[in-house]
């Protein structure tokens, strides 16, 4: 549902900006805001619809059990440590810019940190998911 | 070991087509490997990767990828509304004395829909579903009606405004960046707009072949049979039918006119549109609770699927930086031979190479960082080269066997097709994009350029001579050291 509120938002940054000539800032920065928050649920979303962008035409022949296992294999030894490397490397940018309210740079509105707390949002979905798929088997949610 | 980017874009295109696995994992899990293997050896420092984060950080904030999940919002709804449908039964009765009605208002889908989806992979993906089975419907054979899809999914490459041009956009501003840094050149900077308008003609022209070619095609005798095959259609489009498709098309070329124009952002477009249809489809009734709920999760799983693939890009651009071969790369198109389209000419085979198994936004993100730049350095005409860039991307696409575009449709088809037959349906407008192509390099002139962008930058016929590009090299990274491992060793 968030797309459409960033949509809403985007949109009046517009009138907001040539007609009443204020708050248009303020739209988009909420924009951002959700922005950074839809991004972080989607990518975890578009894995389990299996939505993500792939060349298998020579893979589509081999069998669904093998397809499986190479899916399983490849959350455990890539997304497993990347993700987990993104919360580490991310965590101290993070805590200081959640401790501190930290506004936008530009415009000085406050929520700047929901913004950071979106690629760490990001992160932790991909390792939940990971444990999802090693623990279950690759999702069961099917495009 | 600065070339180990080389084998890094090497094993991404040997482990995408050998698993099958996402193209994003793939990307993530190639940096890896080599990370470590960098690390291990001491060629890469570890506290160079940990900018990762704020890399990523950079695609949460950035203003022009905003739009991205917008324009999936606008292709979602127009899907999966009526006005697809609508749209192709209108332009088919508008085409159908032309005798070929449903191809040629295909194509039109293709011009209004793909440079919404941002992504080859995602135009094929709502092409397939929307086209093939009203082509089907419409009697034409299934080889047809596959290329006419993936010529129509690659149309958002090279018409304004879509989401493609917008990021090249972005991409060619840094790389110009780079280069007039590098130079020290007294130029204009180009911007997207300049990409917008510089590729409005030959996209006008390759339009005008292509549907030249759709047209030619049906008066072919398999054409004139597949006419003959159509069922009798009850009654055409209502006077209302045609009275929304009207206002749809109406909203739709404004919109990308006003964006291509300059009278609008990009973002502010897109989300004009996407409101606009959400409430137009609420005042109709036509976009119920369930269809409501499908088009937040398409658009969702299409921006997650896209915004993965940025992911993948952002880390490996890392990694292959780390190892110092966007340099190394520098250092080897600065001390080629044969002046401008000596450089030129190698930059656009590699990417046409990577495209083969690369989409768009990957090659954008992950390739042209590395290439361009000090191809720039060397040809001085940014729109042009632009323009040559976005025109090999889209004709490598449509390259069977193993064209993006050709792997991707063949994929989502339910059915099997003969490579040869194929070939045959793909090859007029392979020599359409191959016709444009080769003008476009042979006349720079018929890309649109800014009065100040191109007095300033000089004409593609004025480079550095190889004297000076020694030099500048020589200024910038000192003797020897294209072989230097990266800062921080």
């Amino acid at each position: 549902m968030l797309v459409l509120p960033v949509s809403l938002l985007l949109f009046v940054q517009w009138p907001l900006r040539e007609l009443v000539q204020a708050y248009s800032r303020e739209a988009n920065d909420v924009a951002q805001w959700l922005f950074a928050l839809y991004v972080g649920i989607a990518v975890t979303y578009a894995t389990r619809r299996h939505s993500h962008l792939a060349a298998d035409a020579l893979a589509r022949r081999y069998p669904v059990p093998v397809r499986a296992r190479l899916a399983r294999i490849a959350s455990l030894l890539v997304l497993l440590p990347w993700s987990l490397f993104i919360l580490y490397a991310a965590w101290p940018a993070l805590s200081q810019s959640v401790l501190q309210l930290e506004s936008f740079p530009e415009t000085f509105n406050p929520g700047y940190f929901l913004i950071k707390l979106g690629v760490w949002l990001l992160a932790l979905l991909v390792l939940l998911q990971v444990v999802l798929d090693v623990l279950l088997g690759p999702g069961r949610e099917r495009d | 070991m600065p070339s180990a980017g080389l084998w890094m874009l090497a094993t991404v295109a040997l482990l995408m087509i050998a698993t099958g696995l996402p193209t994003w994992i793939v990307l993530i899990g190639v940096s890896l490997l080599f990370s470590i293997v960098g690390i291990a050896g001491g060629l890469v420092d570890f506290a160079l990767l940990t900018a990762l984060p704020a890399r990523l950080l950079g695609l949460l904030e950035n203003d022009l990828l905003q739009a991205l999940p917008l324009y999936v919002l606008i292709g979602a709804l127009l899907n999966r509304l009526p006005l697809a449908e609508l749209l192709f039964r209108v332009g088919s009765s508008a085409a159908r004395r032309t005798g070929a009605g449903p191809s040629l208002a295909g194509l039109a889908l293709g011009v209004l829909l793909a440079p919404m989806n941002g992504s080859v992979g995602a135009s094929v993906a709502m092409l397939t579903r929307t086209l093939v089975p009203r082509l089907d419907a419409s009697g034409i054979p299934t080889e047809r009606g596959a290329a006419l899809v993936c010529v129509a999914s690659t149309l958002g490459v090279v018409v304004p405004p879509s989401l493609v041009l917008i990021l090249l956009g972005d991409a060619m501003l840094r790389a110009h960046t780079e280069a007039v840094n590098a130079t020290g050149r007294a130029a204009r900077i180009i911007n997207t707009q300049d990409v917008f308008r510089g590729a409005l003609l030959p996209a006008a022209i390759l339009l005008l072949l292509f549907v030249l070619v759709t047209w030619g095609e049906s008066k072919t005798p398999a054409g004139r049979e597949a006419q003959m095959s159509i069922p009798p259609v009850e009654s055409g489009p209502s006077r209302l039918d045609w009275m929304t498709a009207m206002a749809t098309l109406v909203i739709i070329v404004g919109l990308l006119a006003s964006v291509t124009l300059g009278y609008l952002y990009a973002v502010e477009a897109a989300a004009t549109g996407g409101t606009a249809l959400f409430v137009a489809g609420l005042a109709t009734r036509t976009l119920s609770y369930p269809k409501l709920k499908e088009v937040l999760r398409d658009t969702m799983a299409v921006t997650g699927a896209l915004f993965s693939l940025l992911i993948g890009a952002t880390t490996f651009t890392l990694t292959l930086r780390a190892f110092g071969t966007d340099r190394w790369a520098a250092a080897f198109l600065t001390g080629l031979g044969g002046g401008v389209y000596g450089a030129l000419l190698v930059v656009l085979l590699l990417l046409a190479l990577c495209a083969f198994v690369l989409d768009a936004f990957e090659l954008i993100f992950v390739v042209i960082p590395v290439l361009i730049p000090p191809l720039l350095v060397r040809v001085s005409d940014t729109t042009w080269v632009a323009v040559l860039v976005l025109l090999i991307l889209q004709a490598s696409f449509l390259m069977p066997p193993f064209g993006y575009s050709v792997m991707m449709v063949r994929n989502r088809l339910d059915r099997p097709i003969e490579t040869g037959k194929l070939v045959r349906a793909l090859a007029p407008y392979l020599l359409a994009q191959l016709l444009v192509l080769c003008l476009v390099l042979a006349v720079p002139r018929l890309v649109w350029h800014e009065g100040s962008t191109q007095s300033s930058q000089g004409s593609p016929s004025k480079p550095l001579s190889d004297k000076e590009l020694q030099e500048l090299l020589w200024q910038q990274l000192g003797p020897g050291e294209p072989e230097r491992a990266p800062e921080g060793k």
